[in-house]
């Protein structure tokens, strides 16, 4: 009950797409990602949240007021869009003033807000001579302006580039922490969905595919198409041939490997296993004389190897392809080469197994 | 960077970041464009100027002079004016919902609003007398019911005229509407404006140049409507009827001076038009 939000078995049907029953709380503060390719329903998540789709069936719940039967002027839910949809021919003042809830806030409230995000500066300017982080700025205090008790974004920074967006993310991670108010963030960036989420849901074709923190989407994906789109470089198809409790051996191609198991039904019989790249070491071969081999240490050959700046890529074959990353200035201090043997190394607990 | 083509600003700053952006000038290209315009350009100057300085002042004074002359430049502008009013009145209204909405037969309404400027006028001027005319289906019981006479008065002047120029400003509207980014006027309802309100901060601000062009054009296109006035209502005469009547009666000398008359008349108020739909929406401030 004490959810900030609460989206119940929301349904909804648009032409010839469906959204499947979408369930999913937020906590006061708490920063909702939802994942999921185009097309996949994300926006159209956002809009009937913000009342522009009337869904079939289900409940939106925004500070404990059911808000599914009102109208988008009345469900309090600021909403910040692709490029920040300033209006052009108003100023910024005008822009903030505009939605201001209650005749009593007045002006003061409005000065407020635009000192709050240093941009009183730039009250008389147009939306068209402000740069990016400052329409970021404008759109936030709009919105904050009609006192809502939740922020949507939709995707806002996919027409920036790349060095503009991871600051303008990291700005607006401030804020939402300052400002306590619960935030719902669409993307199909998975970088942009692990620097900014509490929580993340991954959708697709209407429906919810896995729902979590930031750790278990990435680290413990439920599928390989949630593993594939959250960006994990190593998705093995495998069987497992023995299962303990705390061990499960899985043959990958001929090559044995032991990953831990996880929570829930033990997968068996054919099953995918999902490695992140950076949780691979590779070392020179011979390792330490001597040192104890733990478990899943392969010796592998390089087959692919690149630099890329501060980070390499290198591809080696160890009876099945995996990817790992080292850096640069380890590859030179190993004086590392394709075609070099190496001494890989996968802890179990990196190995995650999914059903398909 | 590259070309940013910034969906989210309505036809606003796009327009003048496209034309400022100048890329690479293919010579030869624009100089053959140049070329071909500058023999369209001429044709259409050249007939004006040889109208314009065929007459010395005093001509033009004595034709101001002339009681009738003036009253019918009157009765155009008037007439004009009402058109212009009808068709934003009611034109912006329909394209907005052509413009907002999907519809079956939606096709079929924007080619009948295309209908007009492919019939001719005289042809238009017709309809219009079976339709407003003394037996009319529309004319006799308006007059019975109403008292609204079309024959003979300026409300015959203002229907055939709005006939013949409604498209623009429709079709202009329609244009500026289109414009507008959809996603604005949904922040604007998620800020708290009922659909009301975005409409009329958002929405007709946005597309207000575009509308004031098209009802400049449909200003313009009335005050120079001939052919559907002069077989509804041949008087009162309007000016461009006036001149064809003092053409018959007189000739060339006395209807071109008139004619010059109506030309800086209907001109300076086109500029002036202009000039005030490119100034921008009406000042938005306060709430």
């Amino acid at each position: 009950m004490s959810d900030a939000v609460a989206v119940e078995a929301l349904s909804l049907t648009l032409g010839a797409f469906r959204l499947k029953k979408i369930d999913f709380a937020l906590a006061r503060g708490e920063i909702l990602i939802i994942l999921g390719p185009n097309g996949s329903g994300k926006s159209v998540t956002l809009e009937t949240i913000a009342g522009f789709h009337r869904p079939d069936a289900g409940r939106i719940v925004v500070a404990g007021r059911d808000v599914t039967a009102l109208p988008p002027e009345r469900r309090k839910i600021g909403f910040v869009v692709q490029n920040f949809g300033l209006f052009p021919h108003l100023s910024v003042a005008q822009n903030v003033a505009i939605g201001e809830r209650g005749h009593h806030a007045g002006r003061v409230h409005n000065k407020d807000l635009l000192s709050y995000f240093g941009i009183d500066h730039l009250a008389n300017r147009a939306p068209a001579d402000l740069s990016a982080g400052e329409k970021q700025r404008v759109a936030l205090a709009r919105a904050l302006a009609s006192a809502p008790d939740l922020f949507m974004f939709d995707e806002p920074f996919s027409a920036l580039d790349a060095e503009t967006r991871t600051q303008l993310r990291a700005e607006l991670k401030t804020f939402l922490r300052a400002l306590a108010i619960p935030a719902i963030f669409v993307t199909h960036d998975h970088d942009e969905a692990m620097a900014l989420g509490d929580t993340v849901i991954v959708l697709r074709d209407g429906g919810v595919m896995q729902r979590g923190s930031v750790a278990e989407i990435f680290n413990k994906p439920s599928n390989s198409f949630v593993a594939r789109f959250v960006g994990v470089e190593n998705i093995l198809p495998a069987r497992v041939v023995a299962r303990l409790s705390n061990l499960l051996t899985c043959a990958v191609d001929r090559q044995i490997v032991y990953a831990t198991p996880p929570a829930g039904v033990l997968p068996e019989g054919a099953a995918k296993l999902a490695i992140r790249a950076e949780h691979i070491t590779v070392s020179p071969v011979p390792a330490a004389l001597g040192a104890a081999r733990t478990r899943n240490t392969l010796e592998c050959r390089v087959k692919a190897l690149r630099v890329l700046g501060p980070l390499a890529t290198v591809e080696v074959e160890c009876g099945f392809l995996l990817k790992a990353y080292l850096l640069s200035p380890q590859v030179q201090a190993m004086g590392l080469a394709e075609g070099n043997l190496v001494e890989v190394q996968i802890p179990p607990d990196a190995i995650h197994v999914m059903a398909e | 960077m590259t070309i940013s083509v910034e969906t989210t600003r309505g036809g606003y700053a796009e327009r003048s970041r496209w034309t400022s952006a100048a890329p690479s000038r293919p010579g030869a290209l624009y100089l053959l464009c140049w070329f071909c315009g500058s023999v369209l350009l001429a044709f259409l100057v050249i007939p004006l100027v040889a109208l314009a300085t065929h007459q010395s002042g005093q001509d033009l004074v004595e034709a101001a002079g002339m009681a009738d002359v003036r009253s019918a430049i009157a009765l155009s502008i008037e007439g004009a004016f009402l058109s212009a009013a009808l068709a934003a009145l009611a034109g912006v209204p329909l394209a907005y919902v052509l413009a907002r909405t999907a519809f079956p037969g939606k096709g079929l309404i924007a080619a009948l609003i295309d209908l007009p400027l492919a019939v001719p006028h005289t042809v238009a001027g017709i309809a219009l007398f079976l339709v407003f005319g003394r037996q009319g289906v529309l004319g006799e019981p308006l007059q019975a019911l109403v008292g609204l006479k079309f024959w003979g008065t300026v409300a015959g002047i203002v229907v055939a005229m709005l006939f013949v120029s409604a498209p623009y400003t429709v079709n202009a509207a329609r244009i500026g509407f289109e414009a507008v980014d959809p996603r604005l006027e949904k922040i604007a309802r998620t800020l708290g404006l009922g659909p009301w309100r975005t409409f009329l901060r958002i929405t007709l601000p946005l597309a207000w140049r575009s509308i004031m062009t098209g009802v400049t054009l449909t200003f313009a296109r009335s005050i120079s409507e001939f052919g559907a006035v002069v077989i509804l209502v041949y008087y009162p005469m309007t000016a461009p009827v006036m001149i064809y009547e003092l053409f018959l009666r007189f000739g060339l000398e006395q209807a071109a001076a008139a004619a010059v008359l109506l030309l800086i008349v209907s001109l300076a108020l086109f500029v002036l038009l202009r000039t005030l739909a490119q100034r921008g929406a009406p000042a938005t401030g306060g709430r």
